[in-house]
């Protein structure tokens, strides 16, 4: 569910009806739709990390000029997951620089996406992945930076100074890093997962059907079966391990009966069940959510020891239909700054990819207990790990289909 | 006769109230051929070849029919995984359609029949669910159901008993008991309306002429109140075909998907929006069918009373 609360787009008024059969909503879209239509034509580059890609500059959405400062009353509009912001940092935001946030919130890529194209909703930030960058620069969504405003940028790994999915970093700011592994409650699940030959089998062992979760999420949930299979190549074209993929993803389902989610950082702690995939984030994040009485050490998270999993970073980019673009700026530089980063930390539990963060200061700051230490991302973990990409249109829609399978339930 | 009254009315009387009718009538076919043409431009319009997005095509010359033939084939084709969510929609939508009837019938007939001076008090508790929203009320489930939350605290009375039960994970019985719990006040008010109007001197009548309670309710209450049933059928039953919400928070598990879920993902998922569509129509189709049942009952209805 979406915390949306801008005006009404077009283009969701019209999915407002599809979702609902034949609503009220549907009449104003029918009246407002006849209008022009947002359409986007072209080539789509896929960045990869043998692939970096210099996006060109955007002819319509000019990058703004430097020196400037937010006005004051004005409205910076963010649009991110849900529980992926510190309210305290956005409220010492709204106090520093008087402006007002308001901030809308997603569950799901896909639908945030839905939205964002829709232009008219006047977000100024966003906050994607890597793998939806070729399709928000391709549409033509995004507003070039003006680095003169981004001061914290070199508080940032060094690996994230010229990144290979935007070099130069003309349009994206880090935002957090994240593996993909398993979490598990060692009070509710008696494996030693991390021992076993193939930790990802675990999510197959039918002794824990009905007490486990995976993420809501095609690309990562799916990848998982690769992972399993020892295949190392999580953005498949091959129709071959799509079958792979579709038969397994499929097997699960019916022995596992998995609950598919996002919210394993809440459900987990409250004891709905006691395995599920998981990002490394929501981790780190589950201590805070456990009951008095249950000790933290019980939450355990495994992510591949050689860092052969799945790895990916978030990132903020300035959209080109807001209207606060400076704000938006000195947000994403806000967000760089060490002390405001960890507060961000201690609240959404994603690690920030910047210098002063490192395993041992995350245990001894007290961020996360030292029984989730496998959870904290470290540089090279990125040289070794795989990144969910953005997908050829056809082998995207062919994973969409099975993943669609999936979720029908059989 | 007739003729006689219609000689007495004023002239033009005759049309006051198709005139009076005519704007909500019209307003009413506005907000159901409009949305519907947009849904059916979605299905069979194109998608934008960058982002995904359902682009409508209004022309009905240029529909492209890939996305409807996509979901067919997925119900009645040789690879049929569409399937099992509508077989599973219509068994889990009549259970709980009918264990609403077993709950709201009495509930009714006592408010309407008994109640007396209470009966106001009544109506008002029987309204208070709907000014609690109905995510809320889902969302307050969750914590009840949770495996120690207090619906298994309760069962284990007090500790006495040993007991897990993971109620949230994927069991059709939580999201049909969820289904009736929140559309049962849906179904209470119409029940309500119908045998609250339902004449106590029939029933009189019957007992007078030496039927036994049972008969009286089996020849009089229930054929007297039948319209109201199937309106309060349809009432409840409607908005469950639909409903996704439901399953995803007392589920949250594709085993236990509806079409409404169907519906959704597709409505999310860039590039299958079309499909939406597709369920959408299907969902309308299937409508009817009640909606023939329920002009028939009211007119044997209005046969019986008069």
């Amino acid at each position: 569910m979406t915390g949306y609360r801008g005006s009404a787009s077009r283009r969701s008024i019209v999915k407002g009806a599809l979702a609902a059969g034949i609503s009220l909503p549907a009449m104003s879209a029918f009246l407002t739709a006849c209008g022009s239509k947002t359409s986007s034509s072209g080539a789509v580059k896929i960045p990869s990390p043998d692939n970096p890609v210099t996006w060109p500059l955007s002819k319509a959405n000019q990058a703004i000029a430097a020196g400037q400062t937010p006005k004051a009353g004005s409205t910076l509009r963010i649009y991110n997951y849900a529980d992926y912001l510190s309210p305290r940092v956005l409220k010492d935001f709204e106090a520093k620089y008087g402006v007002k946030i308001r901030l809308s919130t997603f569950n799901d890529a896909d639908e945030a996406l839905t939205k964002v194209a829709s232009k008219d909703l006047k977000f100024d930030l966003y906050f994607p992945s890597y793998d939806s960058l070729g399709k928000l620069i391709g549409a033509d969504l995004l507003r070039p930076l003006t680095h003169d405003y981004l001061t914290n940028y070199d508080n940032l790994w060094p690996s994230f100074h010229d990144p290979w999915y935007d070099r130069g970093a003309r349009y994206t700011v880090p935002y957090t890093i994240y593996t993909t592994g398993i979490g598990w409650r060692t009070d509710m699940v008696d494996a030693d997962i991390a021992g076993m030959d193939n930790p990802y089998d675990v999510l197959w062992d039918t002794k824990y059907a009905g007490n486990m979760a995976i993420l809501d999420d095609w690309h990562t949930a799916m990848s998982m079966v690769l992972l399993r299979n020892g295949i190392d190549d999580i953005n498949t074209t091959s129709t071959k391990d799509l079958d792979l993929i579709r038969t397994q993803i499929l097997d699960l389902r019916s022995t596992m009966r998995p609950k598919v989610t996002i919210s394993m950082y809440t459900d987990m702690p409250a004891g709905q069940y006691g395995l599920a995939q998981f990002w490394s984030g929501d981790a780190i994040n589950t201590p805070y959510y456990l009951p008095k009485n249950v000790d933290p050490s019980v939450m355990r998270y495994w992510f591949p020891s050689d860092g052969k999993g799945e790895i990916d970073n978030d990132l903020v980019v300035c959209l080109a239909q807001g209207e606060n673009p400076v704000a938006a700026h000195f947000f994403m530089n806000e967000i760089l700054d060490n002390d405001v980063a960890g507060k961000n930390f201690g609240f959404t539990g994603y690690q920030p990819p910047l210098n002063k963060f490192t395993p041992s200061t995350l245990v001894s700051q007290g961020y996360l207990p030292k029984t989730l230490q496998t959870a904290v991302v470290e540089p090279q973990d990125f040289k070794v790990g795989f990144p969910l990409l953005q997908l050829p249109a056809a082998s995207d829609t062919a994973w969409h289909q099975v993943w669609q399978e999936f979720k029908a339930g059989g | 006769m007739a003729e006689a009254d219609d000689r007495r009315r004023p002239p033009g009387s005759r049309l006051i109230w198709p005139l009076l009718a005519l704007p909500g009538t019209v307003w009413l076919a506005l907000l159901f051929v409009a949305p519907l043409y947009v849904v059916v431009a979605i299905l069979f319009g194109g998608t934008d070849p960058i982002l995904r997005e359902p682009v409508p095509v209004w022309n009905p010359l240029d529909w492209d029919f890939t996305q409807f033939t996509y979901v067919w084939d997925h119900i009645v084709g040789s690879r049929p995984f569409f399937r099992p969510a509508l077989v599973r929609t219509v068994v889990y939508v009549t259970i709980a359609t009918l264990g609403c009837l077993l709950i709201a019938y009495p509930v009714a007939y006592f408010t309407a029949r008994f109640a007396g001076r209470w009966k106001g008090v009544l109506l008002a508790a029987l309204i208070a669910p709907f000014w609690i929203s109905y995510m809320m009320r889902m969302l307050a489930w969750v914590n009840l159901l949770q495996t120690d939350g207090l619906v298994n605290r309760a069962l284990s009375a007090g500790g006495l008993f040993d007991v897990h039960v993971d109620w949230l994970q994927g069991h059709a019985a939580t999201v049909v008991l969820g289904l009736m719990y929140g559309y049962v006040p849906y179904m209470i008010l119409p029940l309500y309306a119908g045998l609250d109007r339902a004449p106590v001197r029939m029933l009189e009548a019957a007992r007078d002429l030496g039927a036994s309670r049972w008969e009286t309710f089996r020849r009089v209450t229930w054929p007297l109140s039948r319209s109201a049933v199937v309106v309060s059928l349809l009432v409840t039953a409607l908005p469950m075909l639909g409903d996704y919400f439901t399953n995803d928070l007392l589920s949250g598990s594709p085993s236990t998907s509806m079409i409404g879920n169907l519906i959704n993902n597709s409505v999310l998922t860039p590039g299958q929006t079309g499909q939406a569509g597709a369920f959408v129509l299907i969902i309308l189709v299937v409508s009817v069918i009640p909606m023939v049942l329920y002009v028939r009952s009211t007119r044997s209805g209005a046969d019986l009373m008069s």
